[in-house]
């Protein structure tokens, strides 16, 4: 009978390492993705955003060098998102801060659940030249739009928000633009 | 039968699917092509793409956090 607990209780453990380590259907994560959202909304009433958290980190390390990024017409456009945070000057520390290291320490945790963790290295300058670019960009844009993927998309479409429809079709017409180019002349 | 190896680590996807299908262009009928990657969902990627495309095709961990997709060439 100790044989047989044994015996069930290592499949027990090889299933479950199994479902830790592949990874899951597209539905399943929407279904969960949506559900956590508004969990997130229903309990501290802001819905998951990632980019705010780096626009307030980036005019704050401006702030430091002595610009006065809040006082540029576009915090003047967004008063009602980022009052609140400048006046109380948590501009490093904030409640898209926290959002931002939760996404990070989450990953980390399924990254090591399924022991698939490992450190990412440049391979060479370009390699690194084209992530700096990557970024810029998206950066830019992401504020062009108020928000990325996820503020502007994600989290815009369940509001009923019109521009995320708008924000929905562009993505979708850059994505496949910026295939086309990354295949034919990047590759 | 020849075996080409595609260094795509540190790679993200799609870039390793695009290499790896402009590989296998140049690749003879019967030869291997052997992925190189780091990032779980370059394997899923590539193993849908090849069993879509009646590719043999063969996913490995080879150590923690790495994979080699193994790609035959009807």
């Amino acid at each position: 009978m100790f044989k047989n607990h044994n015996y069930y209780g290592k499949d027990w453990i090889k299933s479950m390492m199994q479902w830790l380590k592949k990874p899951w259907p597209y539905w399943v994560g929407g279904v969960l993705l949506g559900v956590l959202n508004v969990v997130l909304l229903a309990i501290s009433g802001t819905v998951w955003q990632v980019t705010n958290g780096f626009l307030l980190w980036g005019a704050g390390a401006l702030e430091l060098v002595g610009f006065e990024p809040f006082k540029w017409e576009y915090f003047k456009l967004y008063n009602n998102r980022y009052e609140e945070i400048i006046l109380n000057h948590n501009i490093f520390i904030n409640k898209y801060t926290i959002l931002n290291i939760g996404v990070v320490l989450g990953s980390l945790v399924a990254t090591l659940l399924a022991s698939q963790f490992k450190l990412g290295k440049a391979k060479n300058i370009r390699h690194i030249l084209f992530a700096f670019l990557g970024g810029l960009m998206m950066g830019y844009g992401s504020r062009l739009t108020g928000g990325c993927n996820i503020g502007s998309f994600f989290s815009g479409i369940p509001s009923f928000s019109l521009h995320a429809w708008v924000f929905w079709i562009f993505i979708t017409l850059g994505a496949w633009v910026g295939t086309r180019i990354l295949i034919k002349f990047l590759i | 039968m020849k075996v080409r190896d595609l260094d795509c680590l540190y790679e993200a996807c799609p870039i390793p699917l695009i290499k790896a299908i402009k590989e296998l262009r140049r690749l003879n009928s019967g030869d291997i092509l052997v992925v190189h990657s780091d990032e779980s969902c370059v394997g899923v990627a590539m193993v849908e793409w090849a069993e879509q495309n009646n590719y043999q095709v063969k996913l490995v961990e080879t150590e923690v956090g790495e994979w080699e997709i193994y790609v035959q060439k009807p």
